[in-house]
């Protein structure tokens, strides 16, 4: 790599937006390069200059305040109306003998909503540049990541060894659900592994979808919702994985 | 807008409500119009959850605080035409020249090279160092394509390196601030 291609891609270097490959190209160059090495440690001056914390406004209290109050009374009043029509069912079922089938899921329970929303997830990914958020092989990174971002953190293991690399971590919603996904790839195939509570899966699911599948497993107190293109026989590899504590 | 959209949305704008916080303030310059704008965002935010598509939450949030930033300063605008966004930004601290160069002088300084920076450089400079925002997210954020984000990330870069070597110059000269 000469310098000229260097240069141009020092900003993305420090903005880790580069593939492994080409920022390797780099750091090469950089080794042997000290032009190249002062620039970017003149980009990194400004990074360090506006990184400084104080540079960052926070949210007044006040404000934060306001917006949780709003968004809580809110919620009452669309719970209020739900209860009405729930109640109204319940008269319309009384009175009329009606079937009315009302879904036994309660907001955190998987059911046919979360199962598309998988889908539509896995998807979305494999369509998507990155399929993660936080890009990494390292479990102690991708933990951490989610520490914060989602109320139960999942356990992240790495199945290198065993043909399941982890690539790394994103966030999405199932349902209602803010859900973790720990993302592995096994040779060409991406495999989703959506972390949900364990009271969140009544029965193990598995659905198949234009030559996609869904399966849930137990995840040590955690469940596991996998979506990915594997075989069956890969699939059992990967369960086993998993469940095993 | 159902109990659970609602409780979705509180979620989000309450995790990234310092990131909305931050931009808005950064874009409008004073604590007044960026939590209103902030607040709008959220009203905004509610009534379209249906419309969100999936993929990143958070650029979706941010892009709905900045069109209702956008809106602030067109109508100020329309209120003023005298009135830059600039003027309604508070005057940068006020320097002793005789105390030299200090940490916190630099920071101010570079905080108020940041504010003069024309709009499109400074939030993707907010975006991108202050959120740590990946060039998709702000891409996404700015309705713009990626490689307009590294070019503007990029020439407000260059800005700022200018600015930072001033800084250095002016504490050469004045080292121990006598």
């Amino acid at each position: 790599m000469d310098c000229k291609t260097a240069a141009a891609l020092l900003e993305a270097y420090l903005d880790n937006e580069l593939d492994r490959d080409t920022a390797r190209e780099v750091e090469k160059h950089l080794d042997a390069c000290a032009d190249c090495r002062e620039a970017l440690s003149k980009l990194d001056e400004v990074r360090i200059a506006l990184r400084d914390t104080k540079l960052r406004y926070v949210a007044p209290n006040d404000l934060r305040e306001r917006l949780f109050k709003e968004s809580h009374a809110t919620t009452r009043a669309a719970r209020g109306r739900w209860l009405a029509l729930a109640a109204s069912l319940v008269v319309a079922f009384a009175a009329g003998g009606l079937f009315v089938s009302i879904g036994h899921d309660r907001a955190t329970v998987i059911g046919d909503q979360t199962i598309r929303d998988a889908f539509a997830s896995h998807w979305r990914a494999l369509a998507a540049t990155s399929p993660v958020d936080v890009v990494s092989t390292d479990r102690h990174t991708v933990k951490p990541w989610f520490e914060g971002k989602v109320s139960q953190a999942p356990q992240v293991r790495d199945f290198a060894d065993q043909g399941f690399p982890l690539v790394g971590g994103r966030i999405d919603y199932l349902g209602d659900l803010r859900v973790p996904a720990l993302v592995y790839r096994h040779g060409q195939h991406l495999i989703d592994v959506f972390v949900v509570p364990a009271d969140a899966v009544t029965k193990n699911e598995s659905v198949d979808d234009r030559g996609y599948a869904l399966r849930t497993f137990a995840m040590g107190d955690q469940h596991a919702i996998v979506v990915s293109d594997l075989d069956e026989h890969e699939f059992g590899a990967f369960a086993a994985l998993l469940s095993q504590r | 807008m159902t109990a659970a959209t609602n409780s979705w949305i509180g979620d989000l704008v309450q995790q990234h409500l310092d990131a909305a916080y931050n931009l808005s303030r950064w874009l409008l310059g004073n604590e007044q119009d960026a939590a209103d704008a902030v607040h709008d965002a959220y009203v905004r935010a509610a009534r379209a959850a249906h419309t969100y598509a999936g993929g990143n939450a958070r650029a979706w949030w941010l892009a709905i605080v900045r069109n209702c930033c956008l809106a602030n300063l067109a109508t100020r605008k329309r209120e003023t035409h005298l009135r830059s966004v600039e003027a309604t930004l508070e005057p940068p601290t006020p320097r002793d020249a005789e105390s030299g160069v200090h940490a916190d002088q630099c920071r101010s300084l570079i905080a108020d090279h940041l504010r003069s920076l024309p709009a499109e450089f400074r939030e993707v400079l907010v975006l991108r160092e202050l959120e740590d925002l990946s060039y998709r997210e702000i891409a996404d954020v700015l309705d713009v394509p990626i490689g307009t984000v590294m070019s503007r990330l990029s020439r407000g870069r260059a800005m700022l390196q200018r600015a930072l070597a001033d800084i250095g110059d002016a504490a050469q000269e004045k080292p121990h601030g006598l």
